[in-house]
């Protein structure tokens, strides 16, 4: 700890939205974390944006509502925000800020972490190449989450999002190896009963032993929504690389915690990007992003399932375009399919797993996956255009193969992609299942599937 | 006679007929019902392997919540053990600090907390206070210090606060302090210490 860790300093020159200007500072750093006492006491958490001319901004994360300028007090502690790790991390419940919220004590620390992280040497990452199995059959089938993958799910206001975040969150298994497995779940800017929902669903599938919970609620102060992703990414990266275990991440909803960046952002008057959000926005969410990941010699990975809300269905809206250029593709849910009540109403087409490809096959999973699931894609695709075609010229101008086609459809919906949200399916009932809608369609229409696996498991006539 | 016999005949007949038809319908419906029995086995079998596979899930999935609520509950219970006893040993730690006021250890200890505290603010007019108790020690520390460093113009404020030890400083326009008192210090080192007591009582260390 620095000399000056610990210096309280009285002279609060401005309050501005979260922002606190102090005077007559000596030494601050930039990030330094700053204690803040309030007229009557109450103490608050804040960090140092800006230090120079003896005045330091503030960033206060549990907001300025009640702050004067006489009788606060601001007390530089001399380090940047940490969070104490240990292995009993594990079954806990935080705030976002990091705090318990469990009624159990603070964390027994083995160490304490810069929440910024470190950036990974990227000479000493290891490309992901291992299968997680989430138990869903459209993400296991068809957009496959591999162990430091980067996989968000881009989705729109009252869509099940949540609900299958915490389907993956129960199920997500390594399987076939004895691996330590964790998750991760940072909740930001989420309502109460959502909150409750998480909690309950890991407690009563028995996975809240394996799972570290971080809530920030919705009537938690926005500016606390920049620290909770970093407390939780700071834990993933301990739990697996420190204590080697694979851990998924899932960070939901990334749409508030940009609404957050956005607020700071207005509050210091810099010059707005696209939609007011901050021009730095697509290099904060990389600053979270990229901390998924595996790296050479350690044994863990962590894998990052982030979740954002489109505003009105809009995918060219700034968070999930930025997002997108980030991560390895994204698991896009439909509107359409949420309204013909199917769950999860996965938007296979507009949705991919771009490490699916290294991360599936023989020796992984089953020689037959990757040849699977393109010829799904494909088989899914042309119903589509079938279903638009039937709009305009109805069934009767179908061809025979066209019908098949219609039917492929509505099985894919019914009997691949919809599921119970407590439904565990294992990688060959997935398999199973598409080789079942596969099968209603000719032999010859399988252009994407080896004759050999063709003969192994083609059902049809 | 005859006429009554060909009767007889003719409804001997009809219900041969009748009973062969009869016989016949049987027969089928008979093989139809062991077809049918046939065919149900098979869809019965895969029933029972259905539902004896989701009672064995279900089970499994009840035991692995029974078993994983337990053994958090036991882990939770043994964080509360170790966090009360932390807390005796803080305790503990506190009583003989505040016993140790007298001790020439304590001495050297509050000089070196002054000298390193009037670094920390960066000021030298500064005003100290201190619990009533050390008031005389911090007075006669202080003009030691000021025989070394002339420059510092430190004076010891008549208002006493309510601390185990050590001090707490202030520029002379009041804008600025620092906590050096042996509770602040105590806080800011207590999550480190709590490790060490935590491996004590598991036995670790």
């Amino acid at each position: 700890m620095p000399e000056t860790a610990g210096i309280e300093y009285t002279k609060v020159a401005e309050i501005k939205g979260p922002l606190m200007i102090i005077d007559g500072i000596t030494k601050a750093s930039f990030d330094e974390l700053v204690e803040i006492e309030t007229a009557d006491g109450e103490r608050r958490l804040g960090k140092v944006l800006e230090v120079g001319f003896g005045k330091a901004v503030v960033q206060v994360f549990e907001g300025t509502t009640g702050l004067t300028i006489t009788g606060t007090k601001a007390k530089f502690l001399g380090k940047t925000m940490e969070m104490p790790v240990s292995q009993e991390l594990l079954g806990r419940v935080f705030d976002g800020l990091g705090r318990p919220n469990d009624g159990l004590p603070d964390p027994i620390a083995d160490k304490f972490l810069d929440v910024n992280g470190e950036p990974m040497n990227p000479e000493r990452r290891e490309y992901p190449t291992s299968f997680i199995q989430t138990g869903v059959s459209v993400i296991d089938g068809m957009l496959t989450l591999v162990r430091g993958q980067k996989l968000p799910i881009f989705s729109g206001s009252g869509m099940p999002h949540n609900i299958l975040a915490a389907q993956i969150a129960r199920q997500a298994s390594v399987v076939g190896t004895k691996e330590d497995f964790a998750v991760v779940f940072g909740a930001i800017g989420v309502q109460y009963s959502e909150a409750q929902y998480f909690k309950r669903s890991l407690e009563e599938s028995g996975a809240l032993r394996r799972s570290v919970l971080f809530l920030n609620l919705a009537d938690d102060p926005a500016i606390e929504r920049i620290i909770t992703p970093r407390v939780a990414l700071t834990v993933a990266e301990y739990l697996a690389f420190d204590l080697g275990m694979h851990v998924l991440a899932i960070l939901t909803d990334m749409t508030n915690y940009a609404e957050a960046l956005r607020e700071i952002s207005a509050a210091r008057e810099e010059v707005p990007g696209r939609k007011g959000y901050p021009g730095y926005l697509y290099t904060d969410l990389a600053n979270n992003y990229e901390r998924a990941g595996r790296i050479k010699g350690k044994n863990g990975s962590v894998t990052q399932v982030p979740i954002l809300s489109m505003p009105a269905d809009d995918i060219t809206h700034p968070i999930p375009d930025l997002t997108g250029y980030i991560t390895e593709g994204q698991i896009v849910l439909g509107r359409d399919l949420f309204r013909m009540g199917v769950y999860p109403p996965v938007n296979v087409l507009m949705s991919l797993s771009r490490l699916m490809k290294d991360g599936v096959g023989e020796g992984k999973t089953r020689s037959d996956h990757m040849e699977v699931g393109n010829q799904m894609y494909d088989a899914y695709s042309r119903a589509q255009e079938v279903r638009a075609l039937a709009e305009i010229v109805g069934k009767a101008g179908l061809t025979g193969v066209d019908l098949k086609y219609l039917e492929v459809g509505d099985m894919f919906e019914q009997h691949f992609l919809k599921q119970a949200p407590d439904e565990n399916r294992t990688l060959d009932e997935t398999l199973g299942r598409a080789w079942e809608v596969l099968s209603t369609l000719p032999e010859g229409e399988l252009t994407k599937i080896r004759d050999k696996h063709v003969k192994q498991y083609y059902k049809g006539k | 006679m005859s006429s009554n016999s060909a009767l007889e005949r003719t409804i001997s007949k009809v219900l041969s007929q009748k009973e062969a038809e009869l016989i016949s319908k049987i027969d089928s419906a008979y093989q139809e019902s062991l077809n049918n029995l046939e065919a149900s086995r098979g869809k019965l079998e895969a029933e029972r392997t259905r539902i004896v596979e989701s009672a064995r899930k279900q089970g499994e999935n009840l035991k692995r919540q029974i078993v994983g609520s337990g053994r958090l509950a036991a882990r939770n219970q043994e964080l509360l053990i170790i966090e009360s006893a932390v807390n005796n040993a803080f305790e503990e730690a506190r009583k003989k600090l505040a016993a140790s006021g007298g001790k020439d250890s304590y001495r050297e200890l509050s000089s070196s907390i002054i000298e390193e505290s009037v670094l920390s603010v960066g000021s030298d007019e500064v005003v100290i206070e201190c619990n009533k108790n050390d008031s005389g020690l911090i007075r006669k520390i202080l003009s030691d210090l000021q025989e070394k460093n002339p420059k510092v113009q430190a004076k010891v404020s008549d208002r006493s606060i309510d601390v185990l030890g050590g001090i707490k400083i202030k520029s002379a326009d009041g804008t600025m302090t620092y906590d050096n008192t042996l509770d602040s210090r105590i806080e800011r080192l207590k999550p480190l210490i709590r490790k060490n007591i935590a491996q004590m009582l598991r036995g670790e260390a």
